[in-house]
């Protein structure tokens, strides 16, 4: 489990942006990685995430929510324009004729087992992203429902999902 | 419903393969954080719609400005407000004689004698009538008389409006009309006609019933447009005879004939409307025409005058009330406007949701 320190200058003083990013980058990095399945992507997102993070610092609540899950949903929402800005030149490259197959675009999951990168290639970004959030940043229902903007249930549902893909995948492999 | 929990291997797995930044994202990252976040937010998130928490702080705001404003324009119309209320009490008995004359038909015609004993004087009081009423000489006159008497109690209303439906058969008049109520709020409004002759009889007679609160007497000469009517018919006439000696004459052509004949269609249309009219004025000057309002001490009692704060708080409320009106008025308007708005913005949201979980479900 890991756990996020941040730097503060007094016992009521608010964390500074500098020191929140410091304890949060391995989650948003990981989670990007997790959700774009490209380390590279990953890079560039987590950097376009902590720009918009700095611009919006000011409108920073803490009440609203923990440092982690503002930047979590900063970086989400960069994900998905990312998504949609990528599909949309895939489309303009398959009218041209000039698009690349698709695996040949994605990197491997860098520093995973072979294992488990398999699995994961089977999961959908949405099943990706309830992973990354739920068992490796280790966020809870609540947080992971109001992050994903969907009921706890849904989040249950969509883990429970990719869970049994994942356990299904490698005893698939443990087999064989 | 509890959340599923990965089994153990997987678990480990997953977690010893947690993703770390390399040193240049790190130092890329360091470096944005090193810089300045901007002073001023931009206009467009200045400008954003308030929050929950917003609208739990404007609406009690506005609530409370709303009243605010209500008490301090209460406060202020409540002096005014007192001072023309003292006015009307003092001007009551004026206003109601003023509202009796207005009863009358508004007429170019002069008015004599017209007698005023609104405000209770020790002569109504003892139930004394005014000056000499009956029509002077022989001149056709117009009498109208309002009058309110007051009696002990609901028994005396009846009683008093029995007593004045009597005196008006005896004196050989009839009742126009005539409410009677009894109960708490005992009154009774009697309009009879009265030959003009004895109208000072049933003046005196009504007065007599109880004491008088107010009393007006309007004397309207009719004179004058009865002999303005009568001079007409006189010439009408006239000029009939003149019409049919020229019609029984031969040396007419058929268009004179025609044109003569319907000149004496009309002359004698007009001789009948003259003579309805001349008939009817000799009869407004016949009967004089006599209104009796007979109330208790509770009826007539006039409202005491409210407190400065009861004035106040009856401002404060009218305020609030109009507030509350344009309010309405305004949320009529604009509702219309604000669904709309809320039914795009709702779309936009379910839509950019669907585009999110199709861009999540094809990654």
């Amino acid at each position: 489990m890991h756990a996020v320190s941040l730097e503060v200058t007094g016992p009521t003083a608010a964390p500074t942006f500098a020191s929140v990013a410091e304890g949060c980058l391995d989650d948003v990095y990981g989670y990007l990685l997790y959700l774009t399945r490209n380390s590279a992507v990953a890079e560039d997102l987590t950097g376009e995430t902590f720009e918009t993070a700095l611009r919006r610092w000011r409108r920073f609540d803490p009440r609203r929510g923990t440092p982690r899950a503002w930047l979590l949903a900063i970086a989400r929402s960069t994900a998905l324009d990312w998504f949609r800005a990528d599909g949309r030149r895939r489309k303009r490259e398959e009218r041209a004729g000039t698009a690349e197959p698709r695996s040949s675009v994605d990197e491997a999951f860098e520093g995973f087992s072979p294992v488990l990168e398999a699995g994961l290639r089977e999961l959908t970004a949405g099943e990706r992203e309830v992973v990354a959030l739920r068992v490796v940043l280790d966020l809870d229902g609540e947080e992971t429902a109001r992050l994903l903007k969907i009921s706890p249930t849904a989040v249950s549902t969509r883990l429970h999902r990719a869970l049994a893909k994942l356990e299904e995948r490698m005893r698939h492999d443990d087999v064989a | 419903m509890t959340s599923p929990e990965p089994s153990p291997e997987l678990a480990a797995l997953l977690r010893a393969s947690r993703p770390a930044a390399s040193p240049e994202l790190r130092a890329r990252v360091r470096e944005i954080a090193a810089r300045q976040a901007p002073k001023t937010m931009p206009l467009w998130s200045r400008l954003r719609l308030p929050s929950r928490r917003g609208v739990l702080v404007v609406v009690p705001a506005a609530a409370a400005l709303a009243i605010a404003s209500a008490g301090v324009l209460g406060l202020a119309r409540s002096d005014g407000s007192g001072e023309a209320t003292r006015q009307l009490d003092t001007s009551y008995g004026q206003l109601e004689s003023q509202g009796a004359q207005k009863a009358v038909p508004q007429e170019t015609s002069p008015v004599y004698g017209a007698t005023d004993a609104a405000t209770p004087s020790a002569a109504t009081r003892s139930g004394a009538a005014p000056g000499s009423l009956a029509p002077t000489g022989d001149r056709a006159q117009r009498v109208t008389a309002t009058m309110t008497v007051e009696v002990e109690d609901s028994d005396g209303v009846a009683d008093s409006a029995q007593k004045a439906i009597a005196l008006t058969q005896r004196l050989g008049g009839y009742v126009a009309s005539s409410s009677v109520v009894t109960g708490d709020d005992a009154n009774a409004v009697i309009t009879v006609r009265i030959p003009a002759a004895r109208v000072q009889e049933a003046v005196s007679g009504l007065s007599a019933l109880g004491t008088i609160v107010s009393q007006q007497i309007l004397t309207q000469d009719l004179q004058g447009d009865l002999n303005q009517l009568e001079r007409r018919e006189r010439s009408v006439r006239a000029q009939i005879a003149v019409v049919m000696a020229r019609l029984e004459s031969e040396s007419l052509t058929a268009a004179q004939r025609a044109a003569l004949e319907a000149r004496l269609g009309s002359l004698r249309t007009e001789l009948r409307t003259l003579r309805r009219a001349i008939a009817g004025t000799s009869a407004e000057a016949r009967m004089a025409t006599i209104q009796l309002a007979v109330m208790t001490p509770e009826g007539s009692a006039v409202a005491p005058v409210p407190s400065r704060l009861d004035r106040a708080l009856d401002e404060a409320l009218n305020v609030l009330v109009w507030e509350a009106v344009v309010a309405l008025a305004i949320l009529i308007v604009a509702l219309p406007f604000a669904l709309v708005a809320l039914a795009v913005w709702l779309g936009n949201r379910l839509y950019r949701r669907r585009e999110d979980d199709r861009l999540l479900t094809a990654n």
